[in-house]
């Protein structure tokens, strides 16, 4: 492939999760395959870079919930295509990450964006839901031995719920990295309940996923 | 003489001349002070009358609220329409009830749902009516009983996968602006019988369409006209609150048919009075869980200067307030309302000139 043609698909990748068109980031993934582009390339430098974009037209209030969802669907649409290669592709696997909403709150969108952002990466995702009762976090991670542990809050009435699990993985378990995120919670918060990493909304979410898994991805 | 409470707070909307800013809500405020005062469990007061009842009042009672507020979850609407409520009664910490099932699954079900006629027997309505009457009795004479609902946008958002619901804003917006409008009629049809129970003032809370959430494009296609209807439809006071970032928003928000409109702090007043001007009533924004739960008295105190400094007519928390709020922070609310809710209330300053 020439480098003209591989900015060319690549831009394809990209521009299709930035206008929301799923049939775009097919066939840009189809074309991708067919013409021998690593998967890892076309996931990470088309559409990641896609997504990357999206976040920063959402930070600029270009763009908002409905339109990042309709980003991630496209986004989705070739993953499903280049993922699977990638799996093939890949010797050692990129790690594991327990994810879930806290108990209490029901509002998964954030929670789903960082989530395909694992998938991106090619991270087993131990997806728990919405709802999920405090000590099942602790449960699955023991029981996965995952890396990460992501916790998501929509609501100050239930981001409280997370110091709890915080401490419980801690005491279990030291060496996992525990991120928190959703609109309540805040630097200071997270520093207060003991978790590696925050994101104050979606679009820090994605941007911490997204930096979390660069450092990975080299490892 | 001192004014009344009721008449400070409910003056304000029929255009007579009050002393000074009140600080009440339109929203929760039930406090962990009131639970322990009474010996209630938090689960247990969403679905009793009696101890909803109690509860309201005791905000008033424990730390000079203006006002008593009736319910305290979201669930109401939903759960009235059929959906299954999940109060939490096993879990220890303090959770606010959630929907477990959602009627809504498919566009189809979208485009049938219909508001039955005894809409008001059904689900926790007959507890909140009851609610408001037995606070009529208590304390109706001394402080003004509010209640509320949630915006039809947000009342969908229980009855239907939220994900589903966004993306159709923007792939099928007359689709969602049906379903809404229908929704908009449960609202016009129980405010009267709200307000028949004793409830003085009704807010609606859209609280999931903030800028952080929808377009001001969408705002104006999905949420605007249905707004528009329940507050051309529902009688005075009424006002309208949304949560999150709406400065985008807020010159649509005042253009609904509210008689005030309420925000929350990330709402930065000053820009908002710049878009709306001085007229309009404007409450809000002392956060209801940073500054109320994690702050000091004093910080209480500033928060409230700097809603008074930002041109509010109302001092209101900028959500429910999170019970675990310690009582002197809530008192600190109050006190400093009382002491500069005269002089600092720039409408108040500018009659006077």
């Amino acid at each position: 492939m020439t480098p003209e043609r591989e900015q060319e698909l690549l831009k394809k990748l990209a521009d299709a999760v930035v206008n929301y068109d799923e049939d775009m980031a097919r066939e840009g993934a189809n074309e991708a395959i067919a013409e021998g582009m690593e998967p890892r390339k076309a996931i990470f430098d088309g559409l990641v870079v896609g997504m990357q974009e999206c976040g920063r037209l959402y930070e600029i209030q270009e763009y908002f919930v409905p339109e990042l969802l309709m980003c991630a669907d496209a986004m989705y649409a070739g993953l499903d295509l280049l993922r699977p290669l990638l799996q093939k592709d890949d010797s050692k696997p990129r790690g594991q990450v327990v994810m879930g909403v806290v108990q209490g709150d029901v509002h998964d969108i954030g929670k789903n964006i960082v989530k395909m952002m694992f998938d991106a990466a090619g991270f087993t995702v131990h997806d728990l839901g919405r709802d999920v009762p405090l000590e099942k976090f602790v449960e699955e991670q023991i029981k996965t031995d995952s890396e990460i542990v992501a916790l998501s809050a929509m609501m100050t009435t239930t981001m409280l719920g997370m110091r709890s699990i915080i401490k419980m993985i801690r005491e279990r378990n030291p060496k996992a990295k525990i991120m928190i995120g959703g609109a309540p919670v805040s630097e200071q918060i997270a520093s207060m309940f003991g978790a590696d990493g925050y994101a104050k909304d979606a679009t820090n979410a994605l941007k911490d996923a997204i930096a979390m898994i660069s450092s990975l991805k080299d490892m | 003489m001192a004014m009344s409470i009721r008449d400070r707070v409910l003056g304000l909307f029929s255009g007579q001349e009050v002393d000074r800013v009140a600080c009440y809500s339109g929203m929760g405020n039930v406090t962990t002070a009131g639970l322990a005062e009474y010996g209630y469990k938090f689960p247990s007061i969403h679905g009793d009358p009696g101890k909803m009842a109690n509860m309201a009042a005791s905000s008033y009672r424990l730390f000079g609220f203006e006002c008593a507020v009736v319910p305290f979850d979201m669930c109401v609407e939903a759960e009235a329409l059929g959906c299954a409520m999940n109060a939490y009664e096993d879990v220890n910490q303090l959770l606010y009830p959630t929907i477990k099932e959602k009627i809504i699954h498919s566009n189809d079900e979208m485009t049938r749902i219909t508001i039955p006629g005894d809409i008001h027997e059904r689900g926790r309505f007959p507890v909140v009516l009851e609610a408001l009457r037995l606070l009529k009795n208590d304390v109706g004479n001394e402080v003004p009983i509010g209640s509320w609902f949630l915006g039809p946008f947000t009342m969908a958002g229980q009855l239907m996968d939220l994900n589903d619901l966004f993306k159709l804003c923007f792939k099928k917006p007359d689709q969602v602006n049906s379903m809404l409008d229908i929704l908009s009629d449960l609202i016009i049809a129980m405010v009267p019988r709200y307000r028949a129970a004793g409830a003085d003032y009704i807010v609606i809370r859209e609280m999931g369409a903030p800028t952080d959430v929808l377009s001001p494009r969408t705002f104006r296609q999905v949420i605007k006209p249905h707004l528009e209807k329940i507050f051309r439809s529902i009688p005075s006071p009424k006002i309208l609150h949304i949560c999150g970032d709406t400065n985008l928003i807020i010159g649509q928000m005042n253009d609904v048919g509210a008689e005030a409109v309420s925000v929350e702090t990330k709402n930065d007043l000053v820009k908002s009075r710049e878009t709306i001007g001085i007229e309009p009533l404007l409450f809000g924004n002392v956060d209801a869980y940073n500054i109320l739960v994690n702050g000091t008295p004093e910080a209480v105190g500033e928060a409230v200067l700097r809603s008074l400094a930002g041109g509010v007519d109302a001092v209101w928390p900028a959500c429910d307030i999170w019970p675990e709020a310690p009582l002197a922070n809530l008192k600190a609310m109050v006190e400093t309302t009382q002491k500069y809710g005269a002089s600092n209330w720039a409408r108040k300053t500018r009659a006077d000139q």
